[in-house]
């Protein structure tokens, strides 16, 4: 779906080709910048994001990540490397390929909305199909149906400032979604909203995903958004990927001082799964009753063993019993982190 | 980003280290001190003028170039000064009225309305729509071609660098100086009239524009690309839509500089309430310059609030119909106020003669005081001062003191700026006539400054009184400088202190003392609050925190002093400065051109010293790079 190959990209005057060879010998952000005059934003990175999955990059301000959305979305030039979009490089790709691949296939969120202040909430829900020449009539009723998915019912004719925070992003959201892209770029979307706010609208992301899986790549500052958002996260940090893994892989294994600093204050309940814990072998808790899905967090089971420790299945999505769990292990798996 | 830039250098660039422009700019230098030195300006530009005469019917250059754009502009302004003055009188008030309210503006429309009322009762109607016509024609004009141009330069940052320097120079150079190339080409009357006024108003309008397009945040830019938007529906659906806030303060600043220039532009020919002013001046009476006055304030009012009600309005409400009623009732009420009091005061004749009566008292009963300042101010001050630049220092001296300045604000090329534009000014022959200028200018600003800069830092703090102060100092910067500089004449005969000093000083010290108070305003709370905390006395926060923050807008305000001294040079000459200010209005007067010429020369090159020299005052100084 998405490919990102050995991506570079520096910034400053000159030959970026400078700049990349010095950080190849390894030099320091500040040896390169006195040499070059120049500034590595990313450094070397390669990863992959499949279809349906959702990505999450978290990194502190510098890290580097935004600038990794913004070539992943042709926003900047990429210094060297390659960014590839369903077969599609962003390298070389000339303007009128790109708007086409912009209408087609992807959406963006941006951090501070980046709603048009001049226009009606639904004729901003409505831009990317107005660009491409869609009739009113037709991208104002479209617009209308995806704002009533956002919860926007009846604000359509409201200007975008004389909404909340949350809901001008929703208007961003709804924006992006009008287009029904297959891939959604998120660049920092909740990190301008209150905390309770941001919550509910990561559960609104969680609740669309849910109804219609997109492909989506996500950047956030905030380690416990980039755990409840991804399939995979990535942790960067000076332009480089420190660790890319499953939340749990990540939480249960961090593979660098660095993000063992984030995870420290990581509720682990919260992140590790019943299958990460469970013992494989099926017992005869079948005929208990009880059960637990294997995706389900530690968290959401502990109530079930308040009243009986005792060994519960685990079956998968389609039901079938994969493995047991008891209190104990649960308990252990908790504690043992935390120690 | 600008990988190209660094490849691209001829030998001497690399070599030397300096940069291609570098290179153009001192070459520019060297020809034009050169060809001064060689040819001269005055004469060559007479001879041109003379081609210019034989020629104007038969040379191509006429026929399809000026001539063309001479027939449509004086057929517009000739056409619709007939229509306006066709149009019943009341029709204007009343359409400026209900543009204002439309745009959701009661109050101001029923003032704007009255207003509008005024030249009619003042009997100023034909001339007013004289300059109306005028005004429209070279505003449409400027827009016509700023608007585009500045679109163009926000989307493309080469034509932005190389129109910013163009703009910068543009709006130092005094108006009075774009007359003499325009009456150059398009002789005597309207149309030199609209081209200058053209030229001059052209900076807000491409400013304002590029302006408003570069500060659509570049968020809003990238969520149009990210949607797929092509760069003609980016500009038209968002970067326009947004910069039109923008577009109309830059309409409504070039209406206001147009309607700067009336009197100026009436030295050329332009008829309207311009030749009314100088009517006045040849009447030597006060009185009747009130009221022309008041029909000019009456027009710049009106232009000014209808333009300015497009600035900030996105949304109307829905209004009601009985709110509607009330407010045109009031319309009519105050409109009725205004013609009673028109018929009784300012129609009749009765309040001239008052007015031209209280002068001729103060005059009379004055002259133990005036007569020893103006003799003090003329001898002790500006013939000493004078005196000693020209004759006691050697001109060389001068330059390189200038010079030496100009290095240390700015660096090398201002410094050599300075040596080529003086030298010029010297080869044309203007050496003593500036300086003597200088001397005016510089007692002027340091008159001005000491009134405008406390009195500003004075009021920064107190809003309310800057409100009540507000409309007197709008009312001295739209009523043409020379009409207030027509009592002082009276009281203290045509010398170079009415015009030269006070004029000139009341004509600045209200932007003084607006750019002081704004420095004191913006000064940010929260190191005042720390201060405070620290218990720092009200004096020891003034001194310590407030001065030296604003200082930046401060010194800026003296720059604006001084440029606006200088914009008084040539209405200072036609109330007896003498000096260059004299010999622009010979020129003029006389269409001298080459002698025009000369003195634009000088008038530019001490702006653009002045101007570089105290600009650099103004901008901050931050601890150099490490």
């Amino acid at each position: 779906m998405i490919e990102v190959r050995a991506l570079w990209k520096v910034f400053g005057p000159g030959d970026h080709n400078r700049g990349i060879a010095t950080a190849e010998t390894g030099a320091s952000r500040a040896d390169i910048l006195s040499s070059t005059g120049q500034t590595i934003g990313v450094r070397d990175v390669s990863f992959h994001v499949g279809e349906g999955e959702s990505f999450v990059v978290m990194g502190l301000s510098g890290s580097g990540k935004s600038t990794l959305i913004r070539c992943m979305s042709g926003l900047q030039a990429i210094s060297r490397g390659d960014v590839t979009i369903d077969g599609t490089s962003l390298v070389g790709i000339s303007e009128d390929r790109l708007r086409e691949l912009r209408r087609s296939k992807f959406a963006m969120v941006f951090q501070h909305f980046g709603l048009f202040p001049h226009r009606k909430v639904i004729d901003n829900a409505a831009y990317g199909l107005e660009v491409q020449g869609v009739s009113k009539e037709r991208r104002r009723s479209k617009a209308g149906e995806i704002l009533s998915l956002v919860g926007l019912d009846g604000w359509a004719d409201h200007y975008p400032d004389q909404l909340s925070g949350g809901m001008q992003q929703r208007v961003g959201l709804a924006r992006a979604l009008a287009l029904d892209p297959e891939i959604l770029f998120f660049d920092e979307p909740f990190s301008a909203l209150d905390p309770l706010i941001r919550h509910d609208m990561q559960n609104e992301l969680l609740r669309l995903q849910s109804e219609q899986r997109r492909t989506i790549v996500f950047i956030t500052h905030d380690f416990d958004e980039a755990l409840r958002l991804g399939d995979r996260i990535a942790v960067m940090k000076d332009g480089v990927f420190e660790q890319v893994g499953t939340p749990e892989a990540v939480v249960a294994h961090p593979a660098t001082p660095y993000v063992t600093a984030f995870t420290r204050d990581v509720s682990v309940a919260k992140v590790i799964r019943v299958h990460t814990v469970m013992a494989s072998m099926p017992a005869d808790t079948s005929s208990s009753g009880r059960h637990v899905l294997s995706t389900d967090t530690l968290e959401s089971i502990v109530p079930l063993f308040l009243a009986d420790p005792s060994a519960v299945a685990v079956r998968d999505a389609a039901g079938a019993t994969v493995g047991q769990i008891s209190g104990s292990q649960v308990a252990a798996a908790l504690t043992g982190r935390s120690a | 980003m600008t990988a190209v830039a660094g490849e691209r250098r001829l030998w001497v660039t690399t070599r030397l280290r300096v940069a291609p422009q570098d290179v153009i700019f001192l070459v520019a230098c060297a020809v034009a001190v050169l060809v001064a030195w060689r040819f001269g300006v005055g004469e060559p530009i007479n001879r041109l003028q003379r081609w210019v005469r034989n020629n104007q019917q038969t040379h191509p250059l006429f026929t399809y170039g000026f001539t063309p754009v001479s027939r449509s502009l004086r057929w517009a302004v000739g056409h619709l000064e007939d229509f306006l003055n066709w149009l019943p009188w009341p029709l204007i008030p009343a359409l400026s009225a209900a543009l204002l309210f439309v745009r959701k503006r009661r109050l101001s429309a029923v003032i704007v309305g009255a207003i509008a009322t005024l030249p009619h009762f003042l009997d100023l109607t034909k001339p007013a729509m004289e300059t109306l016509a005028l005004m429209i024609v070279s505003v449409g004009v400027s827009l016509l071609v700023g608007v585009p141009l500045g679109i163009v330069s926000a989307s493309s940052a080469r034509v932005d660098s190389l129109l910013r320097p163009v703009l910068d120079a543009m709006q130092t150079v005094p108006s009075t100086v774009y007359l003499i190339p325009a009456s150059l080409f398009f002789g005597i009357g309207p149309v030199p009239a609209a081209v200058a006024t053209v030229i001059f108003a052209l900076p807000p309008a491409v400013r304002l524009t590029t302006l408003g397009i570069r500060s659509v945040p570049e968020q809003t830019v990238e969520a149009g690309r990210m949607f797929g938007a092509s760069k003609r529906q980016l500009m038209r659906q968002v970067q326009l839509p947004l910069a039109l806030p923008s577009i109309a303060t830059g309409i409504n600043q070039t209406i206001m500089m147009a309607l700067g220039i009336i009197v100026v532009a009436a030295l050329v020919g332009a008829a309207g309430l311009g030749q009314e002013v100088l009517g006045t001046l040849r009447l030597r009476s006060p009185g009747r310059g009130m009221l022309v006055g008041v029909a000019i304030v009456a027009l710049a009012t009106v232009l000014d609030r209808v333009s300015a009600s497009f600035i900030t309005d996105r949304r109307r409400r829905a209004r009601s119909l009985r709110s509607t009623a009330l407010w045109s009732a009031a319309l009519a009420l105050v409109a009725f106020a205004i013609w009673a009091l028109g018929k009784t005061m300012l129609g009749d004749t009765k309040l001239v003669d008052w007015v031209d009566d209280a002068i001729l008292w103060i005059r009379d009963h004055g002259r133990w005081i005036t007569r020893p300042t103006n003799d003090f101010i003329i001898r002790e001050i500006l013939i000493r001062a004078r005196d000693f630049l020209t004759d006691t220092v050697p001109a060389p001296v001068l330059v390189l003191v200038a010079a030496l300045l100009g290095f240390a604000a700015k660096g090398w090329r201002l410094a050599l700026g300075i040596i080529c534009g003086l030298t010029i000014v010297g080869l044309v022959g203007m050496w003593a006539t500036s300086i003597e200028t200088l001397v005016q200018v510089i007692t002027a600003t340091v008159v001005s400054a000491l009134i405008a800069l406390p009195t500003g830092v004075y009021i920064g703090r107190r809003p309310r009184l800057e409100s009540v102060v507000s409309p007197v100092m709008d009312a001295l910067q739209t009523i043409p400088s020379l009409i207030y500089t027509i009592p002082f004449v009276m009281i203290f005969s045509v010398s170079v202190v009415p015009g030269g000093i006070i004029a000139s000083s009341l004509y600045a010290i209200p932007a003084g003392i607006r750019l002081a108070a704004l420095g004191i305003r913006q000064v940010p709370e929260s190191p005042i609050e720390a201060a405070t905390s620290f218990g720092a006395s009200p004096r020891q926060v003034l001194w310590g925190v407030r001065l030296p923050l604003a200082l930046p807008t401060i010194m800026l305000a003296l720059n604006q002093i001084i440029m606006m001294v200088l914009s008084m040079v040539v209405i200072a000459g036609m109330t007896g400065s003498g000096a260059l200010g004299y010999r622009a209005v010979e020129a003029l007067t006389r269409s001298n051109t080459g002698l025009g010429a000369e003195v634009g020369i000088a008038i530019v090159v001490m702006a653009m010293v002045l101007d570089r020299l105290t600009q650099s005052l103004a901008q901050e100084r931050r601890p150099a790079h490490a």
